[in-house]
C-alpha cells in the first residue's frame, strides 16, 4: 500500500471523528465524543504511517513542499487535539478542530499543491530541517486549538463553559508558545547561521514568525501581569493564530524571500 | 529619576511597544525593502520619496526602529529589575504568618476542625505538606499576646519557587540576544569571495587566504542540484594550513571566521563554445541567397557579393566541422580555403538593448549567442550572431556569407564559487540568549510556584489554654499564579487527608 492509501484512510477516519464529535455536540451523548476521540487517534496512527512511508519514499523529512508540510500540519493538529482532550477534556472543541484538520488535508491534496517528492535542494539538506519544521508546526498546532477554544469562548453563553474555554486556550498557548519559540525562532536561527551564515536576516518569514511571537507575548503579558482574561485574551489568541497562519501560508504565496522553498 | 523609572517599568509601555514593533514589522514585509529610489517612485508615485526619506524602505535598520528597540530594551530592564527585588525577598524570606481573614479571600481556601491538639495538628499539617513535596516553614505566635485569641501556628508550604524567576530569565535572554545583535552590528563583518578554481584570495581582515582547489556541482540522477561543493585550502603565511570541503549547510570555521558556500556562477570569460560549421556548395548558397533576397531586401545583399562568388565556388561542399573555441581565439576551420574562425564575443543571455546594442539580460545561459567571424587570407568574409537556442534566427553577412552555415551547438564554462567569509562576535551571545529564553519559558510554564498557607488555632476561642480543648481549627488557603486548577486539586487532596486523619 502506498502513502496515498494511508493518507486517504486517515482522511476518512478524521471525517468519521468529526461526525462523531458533531453528533456529540448535538446529541450530548458522551459515547459519541469517545468515539470521536478514538477515530481521531486511529486516524493519527494511520496518518503517521503515511508520513513514514513518504519519508522512506522520498528519503527526506516529510515537509519539504506544501503538500507535505500541510499533511504534517494536519497530523500535528490532530495530535495536539488528542493531547489536549486527554489532559483537559474539551470534547466540544473536537468537531471544530477536526474540521480544521480535514480542511488542511483537503487543501493539501488539491491539485493546486505540488505533490511530487522532489529531491532536496542543497539548502534543505540538514537535520535542522527535521527539528525546525516539526517543532514549529507542532507549536502552531497548539495555537490552532487555542484559536478554536477562543472562538468557542466568544460564542459561548454558559459561564462555566466560558471559563473552561478560556483556561484551555491559555493551556494551549502555554504549550504552543515554548514549542514555537524553540522550533521557529531558536532552531530557525541556528540553522540560518549554518546555512546562510547569518542567524537573522529580516526575511519576511522570519519577520512574520517574530510578529506571531510578539502577539503571543502580548497575550501572556496582558493575561499574567495585567490580569486580562476572557474576551480580550480570546481575541489576542485568535490574532496570534492568524499571524501564525500567515507565517505558514501567506508569506510563501504573497511575499518573496529566502524561505520560498515550498 | 523616579518618574523615568516609573515610566519605563510600566507593563503598559511594553504592550504599546510590542504593538508598535508588530506594526513596523508588518510594514517591513509589505513594503519591499532596500530597493532603489526609482522602483519606489514607480510603485508608490509621489509617496515614494517620503517613504524613502522616513526610512520605511529600510525599516529594520532605520533610526526609528532601532530607537523603538532601545526603548523596548530599557522597558524590559526596568520591568524586570523593579519586580526582581520583591521576588528575591519572596523566595528567600517569605512571610510565614498569615491572617485568617486574608485566607478567607483566597480563591483556593478551606476550613476544617481537627480533633487533635494544636501541636499534633501542626505536625500532621506539616507532614501532609511535606508528603506532597512542599517545603514547609512554620511560625508560632505565642499566646499571651493579650488582644489575640490563644496560641496560633502558621504553616507555610511552597513548591517550585524557581518558577517565579522564569519570566526574568526569559527577559534576560532577550536582553542578551539584543546585545548579541548589537555586537553583530558593530563588530560583525562579512565579505564575498569570488573564486575561480585554482585562484587564491585573501580573506579580508582574517590574516589568511583561501584557495579554491575545485568547485563541483552535483546533480540528482533525475535533474536538480544535489550539492555545491567547494574544495578549499586555507593558506596561512604562504603555507597550506588545512584543506576542507565547504558545502551548503557545512561551513568551514577557521580562527573565528566562517566560510560559507553562498552562490556560484559561470565564468563566461573562459567559456568554450562548440560550433558546427558547414560549407555549402556555391550554387546551393547562391540559390539560398537569391531566395532570401527576394524575401526581403537586405543591406548586405549587394551585387558585389554575387560577383565574388565564383572564387569560392570550386571546392565540393566540405564535411561539416566541429570547432571548439574560446572567445578571441582564432581557429583554423581546416577547409580547402584555409578559413579561420574567430569568436569575437559571447553573450550568455542575449537581448537587444537600447539603440539595438546587444547586451546580456542576466548571467544565466538563457539565450547564449556568439558573434562569429570567418576569415580567408586575413580578410573577413563572413560574420554574424549565432544563437544556440534559435538556430533559425542566425543571419550571416559578409562576402562569403552564403557559403557558410554556422550552428552554435554547445557551451561549456568553468564555474566559479562564491564564498562568504563572516566573522560575527555576536553569535555566542545569541545562543546564550536562546538558552536563557528556553530555560526561562520552561520554568515559567512548567514549574508553577504553589503556596499553601495554614493558620492553626486551638478551637474554642479566646481564653483557653493552648490545645486544651483537644480540637484545632485550621484555616487554609492556596496561591498559584499559574496552573491554579492543578493546585486546587492538590489542595483539596491535602485538606481531605487532614480531615480524615484522626
Amino acid at each position: 500500500m502506498t502513502e496515498a492509501t494511508f493518507f486517504t484512510a486517515a482522511f476518512v477516519l478524521y471525517v468519521v471523528s468529526a461526525l462523531c464529535y458533531l453528533a456529540f455536540q448535538f446529541g450530548r451523548k458522551a459515547g459519541a465524543a469517545t468515539a470521536g476521540l478514538a477515530a481521531a487517534g486511529a486516524g493519527l496512527i494511520v496518518h503517521a504511517v503515511a508520513l513514514v512511508l513518504r519519508t522512506i519514499q522520498s528519503g527526506h523529512a516529510p515537509f519539504t513542499n506544501m503538500y507535505e508540510s500541510m499533511s504534517f500540519l494536519a497530523w500535528a493538529v490532530v495530535l495536539a487535539l488528542v493531547i489536549i482532550e486527554a489532559k483537559f477534556k474539551v470534547p466540544r472543541a473536537g468537531s471544530y478542530v477536526m474540521l480544521i484538520a480535514i480542511a488542511v488535508m483537503a487543501l493539501a491534496s488539491s491539485p493546486l499543491m505540488p505533490k511530487e517528492a522532489a529531491p532536496l535542494v542543497p539548502a534543505l539538506q540538514s537535520y535542522w530541517l527535521w527539528l525546525h519544521v516539526s517543532v514549529t508546526l507542532l507549536g502552531e498546532a497548539f495555537f490552532a486549538i487555542a484559536f478554536v477554544t477562543s472562538i468557542m469562548y466568544l460564542r459561548a453563553k454558559d459561564p462555566e463553559k466560558r471559563d473552561k474555554m478560556d483556561s484551555v486556550s491559555y493551556r494551549c498557548v502555554s504549550i504552543g508558545f515554548p514549542l514555537f519559540t524553540l522550533g521557529g525562532l531558536v532552531f530557525g536561527m541556528v540553522w540560518a547561521e549554518k546555512a546562510w551564515g547569518t542567524y537573522w536576516s529580516w526575511d519576511p518569514k522570519e519577520v512574520w514568525s517574530l510578529i506571531t511571537w510578539f502577539v503571543f507575548a502580548l497575550y501572556l503579558h496582558t493575561r499574567i501581569v495585567m490580569g486580562w482574561k476572557g474576551k480580550r485574551s480570546a481575541i489576542i489568541a485568535i490574532l496570534g493564530f492568524l499571524a501564525a497562519l500567515f507565517t505558514f501560508f501567506g508569506v510563501n504565496y504573497l511575499l518573496a524571500g529566502l524561505h520560498s522553498y515550498v | 529619576m523616579k518618574k523615568i523609572i516609573h515610566f519605563f517599568s510600566a507593563v503598559k509601555l511594553a504592550i504599546v511597544l510590542i504593538i508598535l514593533l508588530v506594526a513596523a514589522s508588518i510594514m517591513g514585509t509589505l513594503i519591499p525593502q532596500g530597493r532603489d529610489m526609482a522602483e519606489y517612485a514607480a510603485r508608490y508615485g509621489r509617496l515614494g520619496e517620503p517613504l524613502v526619506r522616513l526610512q520605511f524602505t529600510n525599516i529594520f535598520r532605520s533610526v526609528w526602529f532601532l530607537g523603538l528597540m532601545a526603548v523596548f530594551e530599557l522597558n524590559i530592564i526596568a520591568c524586570t529589575l523593579t519586580r526582581l527585588g520583591a521576588k528575591v525577598q519572596r523566595a528567600r524570606k517569605p512571610k510565614i504568618e498569615s491572617d485568617p481573614k486574608d485566607l478567607a479571600s483566597f480563591k483556593i481556601k478551606d476550613r476544617l476542625r481537627m480533633s487533635a491538639g494544636l501541636d499534633a495538628a501542626k505536625e500532621r499539617a506539616v507532614e501532609a505538606l511535606k508528603e506532597a513535596h512542599y517545603r514547609v516553614r512554620t511560625a508560632e505566635e505565642k499566646a499571651g499576646n493579650e488582644n489575640k485569641s490563644g496560641g496560633r501556628f502558621n504553616v507555610f508550604g511552597r513548591k517550585r519557587i524557581d518558577g517565579i524567576f522564569g519570566s526574568d530569565i526569559v527577559h534576560l535572554g532577550l536582553l542578551v540576544i539584543i546585545a548579541g545583535g548589537i555586537l553583530t552590528g558593530i563588530g560583525g563583518f562579512r565579505a564575498e569571495l569570488i573564486l575561480n578554481p585554482g585562484e587564491t584570495k585573501d580573506v579580508p581582515r582574517a590574516g589568511f587566504s583561501v584557495r579554491l582547489e575545485r568547485f563541483d556541482t552535483e546533480m540528482y540522477p533525475g535533474g536538480g542540484v544535489k550539492d555545491w561543493k567547494s574544495t578549499v585550502t586555507i593558506v596561512e603565511n604562504g603555507r597550506d594550513a588545512r584543506k576542507q570541503v565547504i558545502e551548503v549547510n557545512h561551513p568551514l570555521v577557521h580562527k573565528g571566521f566562517s566560510l560559507y558556500q553562498m552562490a556560484y556562477g559561470m565564468n563566461w570569460d573562459a567559456a568554450t563554445l562548440t560550433l558546427r560549421i558547414a560549407r555549402k556548395a556555391a550554387a546551393e548558397g547562391a540559390a539560398e541567397k537569391s531566395g532570401e533576397a527576394s524575401a526581403g531586401p537586405k543591406k548586405e545583399m549587394k551585387p558585389e557579393t554575387e560577383t565574388r562568388r565564383p572564387a569560392a565556388a570550386q571546392p565540393a561542399p566540405d564535411e561539416p566541422r566541429i570547432i571548439k573555441a574560446k572567445v578571441g581565439e582564432v581557429m583554423p576551420l581546416g577547409d580547402a580555403d584555409g578559413t579561420e574562425i574567430l569568436v569575437r564575443s559571447f553573450i550568455p543571455d542575449f537581448v537587444l538593448g537600447e539603440n539595438n546594442v546587444p547586451e546580456s539580460r542576466s548571467l544565466e545561459a538563457n539565450n547564449p549567442a556568439a558573434y562569429v567571424e570567418g576569415r580567408r587570407g586575413g580578410k573577413k568574409v563572413v560574420e554574424g550572431w549565432v544563437f544556440a537556442a534559435y538556430p533559425e534566427v542566425t543571419r550571416l553577412k559578409g562576402d562569403a556569407a552564403a557559403e557558410y552555415a554556422i550552428e552554435f551547438r554547445d557551451l561549456d564554462a568553468p564555474q566559479y564559487s562564491v564564498l562568504q567569509a563572516a566573522k560575527d562576535p555576536g553569535v555566542p551571545l545569541i545562543w546564550l540568549g536562546c538558552l536563557l529564553i528556553m530555560a526561562g519559558l520552561i520554568l515559567a510554564f512548567y514549574r508553577p510556584t504553589w503556596e499553601i498557607r495554614m493558620v492553626l488555632e486551638a478551637a474554642g476561642g479566646a481564653g483557653r489554654e493552648l490545645g486544651a480543648s483537644g480540637k484545632t481549627e485550621i484555616t487554609a488557603g492556596g496561591v498559584a499564579a499559574k496552573s491554579r486548577d492543578g493546585l486546587e486539586a492538590e489542595f483539596a487532596r491535602i485538606i481531605a487527608g487532614l480531615r480524615s486523619s484522626k
